[in-house]
Formats: C-alpha cells, sequence, structure tokens
C-alpha cells in the first residue's frame, strides 16, 4: 500500500460515510451539510487522481453554487423535518436496499471479471493549461452548447419563479 | 329408340325445371297442364319403346356423364322386358295421379311446389327403373328418396307432418348406405359399373362375395320398401297428401326396392342364403303387417300397413327365386293399391279431411261411384277370386310351397296365414267405412256437417285402375285354366329369370280351390265381424282380443323401440354436445378468455398509481434488469 | 500507481448506488433532487478514473460537461419546486398524484 493508496482509502471511506449520513437525515439542511463535507471529500479525490482544475471546479460550482442553492431554497420553503417511525422506515428503505444489492453485486462481478480493470492507475497531473488547451482545441462546440444550455435554464428557473399577479403584466410585455 | 328412351326419361324433369323456374309467374292452369303433359308425354314414348323393342335387352348410352381411370359414369339405359314393363306402369300410375291431383290440391296454395316435385319424382323413379350404369340409378334412387322427403312433409308448417317427412328421409338413408357400399365392391370385382355387363359376368363371383352383395343389397331394399326392421316410416309417411302417398308408397317408391333385387337376381341367384334371408324377410314382414292392419283406425294407416304386407309378398316371391310372380304381384298391387288410396282420398275430402274410419260410413247411398270402386280394390287386395290379386298372390304361395329346401314351407305357412288375415283387414276397412250406419253414436261426421261432393275428375281417373286391378289376372293365367301366360313368356328372357320350379298339376288346383275358398269365407267373416249393427269394431275392454288389438294397433312397439333405443340415445347425446360442450364450454369459454382482459388490465391499472415515488421505485427496478441483462449477455459471450 | 482502476470503479458503483436509493425512498423532493446530484458526482468521478486510466484528457472535459449540465438541471429543477411548492403548499412527492389511472 503506498501512500497515494492509503490517502485514496482514506478519503473514499470520507466520501462515503458522508454520503451516507446525507442520505439518512431527517432534516434536509443537516443533509446538505452532509453532503458539501462529501463534495470536499471528492474534491480531494479529484486533485489526487491528477484532475487540480476539476478539483477547484467541484468546490466551487458543485459545492459552492448548487449546494448553496439548496440551502437559499429549503429555507424559502420553510421544509420541516419528516415524521419518521421505525416500521415505516424498515418498508420505505426495503426495495432500494435490494435492489441496489442486487446491482451491486452484478456491476462488482462485472468488474472483477474483466482483467482489463487490474491496471494500474499511475500519479499524473494534468495542469489547467493542457485541459484548457485540450478543451477549446477539441471540444470547443459543446462548451458553447454548454453555455447556451445555461442560458435556457436561466430564462426557465426565472420564468417558474415568478409569482402570480404581479408577473402577469410582465409576461404579456415580453410576449409582444 | 335413343331419342324415345331420351325423352321418356327427362320429359318430366323438363316439367319439373320449368315449373321451379317459371311456376310462380304462370296462371295454375298452365302449371297444371305441364306436369300432367309431361308425364304424359313419357307415357306416349314408354309404349313407343315398348311396341319398337326388340325381346332381348339392349344397352343405350344417352350421354356420358363423367369418368376417371376406369370408372365412368354415363347416363346408360338398360331396356328389356323388366324395365319395360314396370316403365310403362310407372308412367301410367304416375299419369293418372297426376289428373287426380289437379282436382286434389285443388284449394292449396303451394300447387307449384307439389307439382314440381311429383314431375321430379317421376323422373328419378324412372331413372331407377331404366338405368344401367350403377351411379346413374344410385342419382336416382337418392332422387326418389329425397322427393319422398319433399313430398309426405309438403304441409311442413305442421311440426309432425315435417318429422314424418325427416324420417322417411332417414330411414331409407340407412338403407342407401348398404347400396352405395355394394355399388364400391361392384367396382371394385368388375372394375365396370353397367349392370348388364355385371350380371352378365355375375357367374365368375364366389359364393360369399355374392352372398355378402345379396345381404347388402336386401338392406338396401328393406330401406325403400319398409320391410323389417325399417318398417316404421312408412305409416308415418301418410301425412302427406294422399296422390302422394299414392304414388309414392304404393305403387313406385316401395316397389324400387323389389325391382333392384329383381335387377340384379343373376348376382343373387347364386347365393340361396341372401335368397333365404330376403324370402324370410318378406314372410315376417307380411305377417306383421297384416297383425298391425287389422288393428288401425286410420284409413290411409291401414292401406299404408297393407302395402308393407304386400310388398313383402313381392319379397317372398323374388327369394323363392320366381322373378316372374314378383313382377305379376307387383303390377296388380300397383293398381289395385293406387285405386285404393286414391279413393280413399276422396272418401277423406268427403268427409272433410277426416281420417278416422269410425267416424265414417254410409257412404253408399251418398257416394255410389266410389263405393263399387272401392269394392273392387277390396276385392282385388283380398285376393277373391276371379279377380286380380288372386292370381299373383297364389302363384307366389305355390313358388314358395314348392321349393325344395324345407325350411320354405314354415314361410309358406306365415304367408297363409297372413293370405287369411288380408281379407279380414281389407274388408273390415270396407265394411266400417263404407257400411257403417251411425244413428247413436256421437261425433258422427254426417250429423255435424255433412258430407261434401266428390269432383268429378277424381273419380274419373279411378274407372281404369278399378277395370285393370280386377283384370290384371288376365295378364298371366295359369295354363291350367287353359290361359297363355303372357307375363312368363315376356319376362322369359330377362337375366336370371329361372322357370320356377315343378309342380304337379293337381297341387297347383288344389291350391287355387283352397286359398280362393278362404279369401272368400274370410270376406264374409269380416262381413259378420264389422257390420254396422256389431259393435266389434271397437273390442270391449279386458278381453284378449282387446290386448291383442293394442299390440297390433302400436305396430308390435317397433316404433317405440326405436324411440327408445336410438332416437331418445342420440338426441341425448346432441342435447349434451349441445348444452354441455356448445354453450358451456365453448361459449362459456370464450366469455371467460374475454374476462380476463379487464382483469389483466386492472392488474396493470396497479402501476400506473400516479405517485412519484412508487414510479422512481420502477426506475430502479427497470435499471436493474438492465444491468442483469446485460451481464448475462456478457457472461455467455464471454464463456 | 495509486489504486487499481477496478477500486475506483467500484467506489463510484457504490455512490451511485447510494444516490439512487435516496432518489427511491425519500418523498421529500428536495431529497430526491440531492440523490440525483450525488449520482452525478459518482459519475464524474468515474469519468476522471478513466481519464487517468487511458491518459487522456476527454475523461475530465466531460466531467466539466457535468457539472455545467447538473448546474443547469439542479437550477430549473429547484425552481420547479418552489412553483410547486406555491401551487400546492406541499413538497410531498406522494401528495402529486392527477397521473393516476
Amino acid at each position: 500500500m503506498t501512500l497515494y493508496g492509503s490517502i485514496f482509502y482514506l478519503l473514499s471511506a470520507t466520501v462515503l460515510a458522508a454520503t451516507v449520513l446525507a442520505i439518512t437525515r431527517r432534516h434536509a439542511v443537516h443533509a446538505v451539510i452532509y453532503l458539501i463535507l462529501s463534495f470536499f471529500g471528492t474534491a480531494l479525490l479529484f486533485y489526487l487522481l491528477g484532475a487540480p482544475f476539476l478539483a477547484v471546479l467541484e468546490v466551487i460550482i458543485y459545492a459552492g453554487a448548487i449546494m448553496v442553492l439548496f440551502l437559499f431554497i429549503i429555507m424559502m420553503l420553510r421544509v420541516t423535518p419528516s415524521a419518521r417511525t421505525w416500521g415505516a422506515a424498515l418498508r420505505q428503505w426495503l426495495p432500494a436496499i435490494v435492489l441496489g444489492t442486487i446491482s451491486f453485486s452484478i456491476a462488482a462481478a462485472m468488474v472483477f471479471a474483466d482483467p482489463r480493470t487490474q491496471a494500474p492507475l499511475k500519479a499524473v497531473r494534468a495542469g489547467p493549461m493542457e485541459l484548457g488547451r485540450f478543451l477549446f482545441q477539441r471540444y470547443w462546440f459543446p462548451v458553447e452548447i454548454a453555455s447556451f444550455l445555461l442560458l435556457i435554464a436561466l430564462v426557465g428557473a426565472l420564468y417558474l419563479g415568478k409569482r402570480e399577479g404581479k408577473s402577469g403584466n410582465g409576461q404579456n410585455k415580453e410576449a409582444s | 329408340m335413343k331419342t324415345v328412351l331420351f325423352f321418356l326419361i327427362f320429359l318430366p324433369l323438363l316439367g319439373a325445371f320449368l315449373q321451379a323456374v317459371a311456376g310462380s309467374r304462370l296462371p295454375r292452369r298452365a302449371v297444371e297442364t305441364i306436369a300432367c303433359l309431361t308425364v304424359f308425354g313419357s307415357l306416349c314414348m314408354a309404349i313407343l319403346a315398348f311396341l319398337s323393342a326388340r325381346q332381348e335387352g339392349q344397352t343405350v348410352i344417352l350421354f356420358r356423364w363423367f369418368g376417371v381411370d376406369d370408372l365412368s359414369a354415363s347416363m346408360s339405359v338398360y331396356y328389356d322386358p323388366l324395365s319395360a314393363i314396370m316403365a310403362l306402369m310407372v308412367t301410367f300410375v304416375s299419369f293418372l295421379i297426376h289428373l287426380y291431383s289437379v282436382s286434389f290440391m285443388r284449394e292449396d296454395e303451394g300447387y307449384v311446389r307439389f307439382f314440381c316435385y311429383l314431375n321430379l319424382f317421376v323422373f328419378a323413379m324412372l331413372v331407377v327403373t331404366l338405368a344401367d350404369n350403377l351411379l346413374f340409378l344410385y342419382l336416382g334412387w337418392e332422387g326418389v328418396g329425397f322427393c319422398s322427403y319433399a313430398l309426405i312433409g309438403f304441409w311442413y308448417s305442421d311440426e309432425v307432418k315435417a318429422a314424418a317427412g325427416r324420417k322417411a328421409f332417414v330411414l331409407t338413408r340407412i338403407g342407401d348406405v348398404a347400396l352405395g357400399i355394394a355399388i364400391g365392391f361392384f367396382f371394385i370385382i368388375f372394375s365396370n359399373l353397367s349392370i348388364s355387363s355385371i350380371n352378365g359376368q355375375a357367374t365368375s363371383l364366389s359364393s360369399s362375395m355374392a352372398t355378402a352383395l345379396g345381404f347388402l343389397l336386401l338392406w338396401a331394399a328393406v330401406g325403400k320398401s319398409a320391410q323389417l326392421p325399417l318398417t316404421v316410416w312408412l305409416p308415418d309417411a301418410m301425412a302427406g297428401p294422399t296422390p302422394v302417398s299414392a304414388l309414392i308408397h304404393a305403387a313406385t317408391m316401395v316397389t324400387a326396392g323389389i325391382y333392384l333385387l329383381m335387377r340384379f337376381f343373376p348376382v343373387l341367384a347364386l347365393s340361396p342364403p341372401s335368397l333365404l334371408a330376403i324370402a324370410t324377410v318378406g314372410a315376417f314382414t307380411a305377417f306383421f303387417a297384416a297383425c298391425a292392419a287389422l288393428a288401425q283406425k286410420d284409413i290411409k294407416r291401414i292401406l299404408a300397413y297393407s302395402t308393407i304386407s304386400q310388398v313383402s309378398y313381392m319379397f317372398l316371391g323374388v327369394g323363392a327365386g320366381d322373378i316372374t310372380g314378383g313382377m305379376f304381384h307387383l303390377l296388380s298391387h300397383a293398381f289395385f293399391k293406387a285405386l285404393l288410396f286414391l279413393a280413399a282420398g276422396c272418401v277423406i275430402q268427403a268427409f272433410h279431411d277426416e281420417h278416422d274410419i269410425f267416424r265414417m260410413g254410409d257412404l253408399r247411398r251418398r257416394l255410389p261411384a266410389v263405393f263399387w270402386l272401392f269394392l273392387a280394390g277390396a276385392l282385388s287386395l283380398g285376393a277373391v277370386p276371379p279377380f286380380g290379386g288372386f292370381f299373383s298372390k297364389d302363384r307366389i304361395l305355390l313358388a314358395v310351397f314348392s321349393h325344395p329346401e324345407p325350411f320354405y314351407r314354415f314361410l309358406w305357412a306365415m304367408a297363409v296365414v297372413t293370405a287369411f288375415l288380408t281379407p279380414l283387414y281389407a274388408f273390415r276397412l270396407f265394411f266400417v267405412v263404407f257400411l257403417q250406419r251411425h244413428s247413436h253414436e256421437e261425433g258422427h261426421v254426417e250429423q255435424d256437417r255433412g258430407v261434401l261432393p266428390v269432383p268429378r275428375l277424381m273419380v274419373w281417373v279411378l274407372w281404369p285402375l278399378a277395370i285393370l286391378s280386377l283384370l290384371v289376372g288376365l295378364l298371366n293365367f295359369p295354363g291350367m285354366f287353359s290361359g297363355e301366360e303372357w307375363l312368363a313368356q315376356f319376362l322369359a328372357l330377362v337375366p336370371g329369370n329361372t322357370s320356377p320350379f315343378p309342380v304337379s298339376p293337381g297341387l297347383e288346383r288344389a291350391m287355387q280351390i283352397g286359398s280362393g275358398l278362404s279369401s272368400i269365407v274370410l270376406m264374409v267373416l269380416a262381413y259378420f265381424l264389422f257390420r254396422p249393427q256389431n259393435l266389434l269394431g271397437r273390442p270391449s275392454p279386458g278381453t284378449l282380443w282387446q290386448s291383442l288389438d293394442e299390440l297390433f294397433f302400436v305396430g308390435f312397439y317397433l316404433d317405440r323401440l326405436y324411440q327408445v333405443g336410438f332416437v331418445r340415445p342420440y338426441r341425448e347425446v346432441a342435447r349434451f354436445l349441445w348444452e354441455e360442450i356448445d354453450e358451456e364450454g365453448v361459449d362459456r369459454g370464450f366469455d371467460r378468455a374475454g374476462e380476463l382482459f379487464p382483469i389483466f388490465s386492472k392488474g396493470l391499472q396497479l402501476w400506473a398509481s400516479g405517485r412519484l415515488s412508487f414510479y422512481l421505485k420502477m426506475i430502479l427496478l427497470g435499471f436493474t434488469a438492465i444491468l442483469s441483462a446485460l451481464a448475462i449477455g456478457w457472461y455467455f459471450q464471454s464463456a | 500507481m495509486i489504486v487499481p482502476y477496478s477500486h475506483l470503479l467500484l467506489l463510484a458503483v457504490i455512490l451511485f448506488g447510494l444516490g439512487a436509493a435516496c432518489a427511491v425512498v425519500r418523498r421529500n423532493l428536495i431529497m430526491i433532487l440531492i440523490g440525483v446530484e450525488v449520482m452525478l458526482n459518482a459519475a464524474g468521478l468515474a469519468f476522471v478514473g478513466a481519464s487517468l486510466r487511458w491518459q487522456q484528457l476527454d475523461g475530465q472535459v466531460f466531467v466539466l460537461f457535468i457539472m455545467a449540465v447538473a448546474a443547469a438541471e439542479v437550477a430549473v429543477g429547484l425552481a420547479l419546486i418552489v412553483f410547486l411548492q406555491r401551487r400546492t403548499g406541499s413538497v410531498d412527492a406522494n401528495r402529486y398524484n392527477l397521473l393516476k389511472g
């Protein structure tokens, strides 16, 4: 077990634990906090796997923007924690546990049955400049599309978020 | 000759066709004229053919029907003395009956259908008479059966009458199966379907084969001629109009069976067992039918049982080896039975369609012509000398008695007993219908409604028949009375007709005197038993006579036996198949299968619960399923 | 050499399963969306691992796009949840069963 390997296992344990906790919380806010922790761990994993730029992006976009947005909405909507009894909890979780176990075992069998997956992961780093050059040389068009997508999402979120009554005049103006 | 024979057979068919196609549009007189004219044309053709024919038979091919390899079915005709005489009789009697029907059916609305079927029947019967090719014969045979069904059930709106027609058809069909099988056998053995050539080669048959064929032909004849055990359709067939009963069930169709046996006599002669069987059937049926006729109350049923009995005599004659005797009796029976039926039709119409003889009476004053005509028929039927029936019946009795086989003596004894019963029932019928004078019986028709006059045409037609039935004995006057045996000489060259066994003249004379005397004695006895003052027509309850009367009346329960033994089980099976299997099983099965669909869709409805969490679970399930499918596929690929 | 590639794949699979369980089990709409986020993240992890395995940068580029799409999707999804809350006053998934039948 090399140094990098042990770091990897530690980080993956952290991520797993945080995700499990995030899933099982009753308060939505608690779940979001744990999930942020999970994303931090994932970012570190990205760095370990040779993608520093993506690690930073993970923290900024995922843990930063998206989870903060979640928090805003949770607080705006005043989501109350769900009441849960023990019997009901088991019945609720049972299908997911069963199906999840089945899927996991199948996937594990597939992964370990193929000898090509045993290949070692070398520790290499791809700097931001390489990534940027690669991105805009080969994938410039999807970048444009992605920006377009973001624009559409913006317009959609704006429209959906408008209140009734006040939005009537605004809508008419925009439509004409 | 070919043209004459062609027109002889096909003129009535033309008449039937015209009526079927255009009958409803033509005026009534035109339809009747076409019907009678075509049969008259056939009669003229029959006379022409008779006069211009050679003594030995000739085969004439009218036209080819179809032919496959060896099997050829051509409409060919074998015209020999036997068929010449038969054709003459058929056309003559049919013509008279057509004239009679014009008057008898004068108030019926379905006259087009009636005359069409009647003409069709004459065509089919002529085909049976003259056919040489076996398939052509089968065509006529089936045609006769079909027309009989159609005419018996002519008034089909009455369920009873329609059922009688069906019964006749089904029972004769049972016999027709045997004929079909026999035709198959003939073809296999001889590779040829021509009657004349089969008769010519008959000696090449083995004795057992001839016996088998003989029994098959006997069964076919039993069906058509209503002998035991297939007698039960003929009494019920009286549901049809009286001219139909006269034509079909007295003169022609019931004689088709015995005619078939006469045609194939060269084959039958090779097999003494089958001849014995024919004679036995004849003797027993004669006795059975005569007993039953003694107890009937319906005028037509008496005549029906009498027909069965007299046709049995013809069977007896052929079984004893005497074709001439059988033919002789066939001719005389045709005349006097047709006469009796037609006269009975006059009486029925006079009494407002009444059939019960105990409700008739006193017709000597009111219908004198019919009285004398009916008397002529009764005299001939009862074999009172010197009238027609006496000579023919006597010849048959002589032939049976003189047969070398000892069993034939027993059959002769039965025939003699029947010969005693015959004048008894014949004159019972005559005296009760015509002489009885009720003044104190209730229900007598004369007091209620009076007697209708009978149209002249119906009576006029009966005179030729009466004269013929009285004088037909002259056809074959026995030699000992210094007469010429014309019929025997005429039929001498018919294939297979052997001369009867020689008898001593003394025996012959003794028998004739004996039978003649007994007939007269029985006629007188019948008068004393059944005359008006004597109420022996209705036997008093509790006596032996009364229980016998009941037994005879239901025909020895033969009909009941068939009902219980065959008809009821068949109906049960049919009902079971219908109700249990068809309705319950098939119909309900389909219904239930159809009900599965709503159940299925209700089950599917659970899937569309509308709840988001459920849908998400289902997505996960689908994902797992796809994953496992991929895994299995990948596993099998790499393994 | 860090770890064999299969270990990373297994980690991604487990994370994906956890995200799927969260999306399936929880009745709150927001928790369902969180489950979706977890799943997307797991997929990104797998992509990065693949990119390192084959020494090509395409995997990392794809993770970039995944993040962009996740962001857009969350924005619209949360806007929808807000809208629904205003319409029916509840964010319980079982409340919306108009598609029943």
